[in-house]
């Protein structure tokens, strides 16, 4: 696999890292791992010709506590770094175990928690070499006009794939993004656009510097859950996270629900939620559930035969919640 | 436009040229003539490119060479020592565990770098640690019964010997 001629820039402070990005505008892409940038390089679907290392920045790599309870996470961690990481372990446990199923052991060594965060949307008809592509005519992400998955409305639909963020929406995370404007922190779930083309609704110029998760009160639990074709490498074909608080009778008091792999950007369940608000934790197998979940989800364009993958990413979400039920009744 | 860097791998400092976009893998096979790590798939599945980037596994494949310097890259030519071959890889031969052989750098490096950490390692830790990596031939039984003699010998011979998990 070919890849075209790049230029690379490797800054030593963010402040020129951001400057870069400026300059360069959507010529230019911020590489933190690299492990879905030169992917999309070598299948010449990366259209910036300069790469803008994140690498030799200091810092942007620590875990630790927050005053109140939370957790702060440098963007440029390693996936191996917040899956290994006590604090994360203990303190939320449901996003180590996101980070830990996200891609492979070799992948995680040198993806980022950022980077993960910032996962493109994905599909059949575009992650694909070159050679591959060719056969028809570019598909709308690729530069092309046509969507070969939603032929309807010739819409893109490319699927958000990423695990980590699933469980950050869910804990109501938020991220903080230093940008040529400045510096600005919002909500990990108001990152994302809904647009398959360009998933990320911030400046193409802003880097995620901080992920923090915020404290929450009382008796909570979080999980996660990923389907995938293998228990490794693959991405999700549906990840399901749910965090949930309990009253001491083990009633669901807060419920939040986000799903990956089933639309252009991480999925909520507002009616699911309020459903389960007030009553006692589901079984894993509640089926009428499942099926409530399932028919909250939007219309789902597939580019790769999953045909159940309504009914499961409906008994997923039923069995993250209780799960996370069941461990908001463990930490003390 | 072209970069000077300096790679040290197996002990040894290189200075090259290259451009930004060879990745770590083309360096070393192409211009260092260390062919022990292998273009498997090219983009980060299957474990085959896999070298050690200051002892933790990556993929070489989508490591951009320009992104290496300054960091320590360990191949499989830079186990055996005096001609003396590495635990890893007298389990790997006794057992059985390399038939094509286009796995066994990648699944040998991981190897050695997961019973470096943890060298008490049980099953579970050495499904998880070699869970990148793909073999095509063993069905993986004589692999993981050549990581297992390998622990076994490693902490056998430790100066600190470790309980077993």
């Amino acid at each position: 696999m070919q890849t075209r001629e790049l230029h690379y820039h490797a800054p030593e402070t963010l402040e020129e890292a951001v400057g870069l990005l400026g300059r360069y505008g959507a010529g230019a892409a911020p590489l933190a791992g690299g492990t879905d940038l030169v992917p999309a390089l070598k299948h010449g679907v990366l259209r910036a010709r300069h790469l803008v290392s994140l690498g030799r920045i200091p810092g942007f790599r620590e875990i630790s506590m927050t005053p109140s309870g939370g957790l702060a996470i440098g963007a440029f961690a390693t996936l191996h770094a917040v899956a290994d990481s006590p604090l994360v372990r203990s303190t939320c446990p449901a996003l180590a175990e996101a980070a830990a199923q996200a891609g492979s052991p070799l992948l995680r060594n040198r993806g980022t928690l950022g980077g993960n965060l910032c996962l493109d949307t994905r599909c059949w008809y575009y992650n694909q070499t070159e050679a591959w592509r060719a056969a028809r005519p570019l598909c709308q992400k690729a530069g092309g006009e046509q969507c070969y998955v939603n032929q309807k409305q010739n819409r893109c639909v490319a699927l958000f794939s990423a695990d980590t963020p699933a469980v950050l929406v869910a804990v109501g995370a938020s991220v903080a993004l230093a940008g040529p404007g400045g510096e600005r922190t919002l909500p990990v779930e108001a990152l994302y656009s809904g647009d398959g083309l360009a998933p990320l609704a911030k400046n193409p110029a802003e880097i995620a510097t901080l992920v923090t998760v915020p404290s929450w009160p009382g008796r909570r639990g979080a999980a996660y859950l990923k389907w995938s074709a293998r228990e490794s490498i693959d991405f999700p074909i549906l990840g399901a996270a749910a965090a949930v608080t309990t009253d001491p009778g083990g009633r669901l008091d807060r419920v939040r629900v986000a799903l990956t792999g089933v639309d252009t950007s991480p999925v909520r369940l507002p009616k699911f939620e309020a459903a389960l608000t007030g009553r006692a934790a589901p079984r894993e197998d509640d089926s009428e559930l499942a099926r409530a979940a399932a028919g909250e989800i939007g219309t789902l364009f597939l580019s790769e035969a999953v045909p159940h993958k309504r009914r499961l990413a409906g008994f997923l979400a039923v069995q993250a919640v209780a799960r996370a039920a069941a461990a908001a009744g463990r930490l003390p | 436009m072209k970069h000077l860097i300096q790679l040290s791998v197996n002990g040894q400092t290189h200075d090259l040229v290259v451009r930004p976009e060879r990745t770590l893998l083309d360096v070393l096979r192409d211009d260092l003539g260390l062919t022990g790590a292998k273009r498997g798939c090219d983009l980060g599945a299957c474990g085959a490119c896999a070298v050690l980037l200051d002892g933790r596994p990556v993929n070489s494949c989508l490591t951009l060479a320009v992104e290496a310097g300054g960091h320590e890259i360990v191949t499989v030519e830079g186990l055996a020592a005096a001609g003396e071959l590495h635990p890893v890889q007298e389990a790997f031969v006794e057992h059985g565990a390399v038939q094509c052989g286009f796995c066994t750098p990648g699944m040998v490096l991981v190897t050695k770098a997961l019973l470096d950490e943890r060298p008490e390692a049980a099953d579970a830790e050495i499904l998880e640690a070699l869970s990148g990596n793909i073999c095509r031939c063993t069905g993986y039984v004589k692999i993981l019964d050549a990581v297992r003699t390998a622990a076994r010998r490693i902490q056998e011979t430790s100066p600190c010997p470790t309980t077993r998990s």
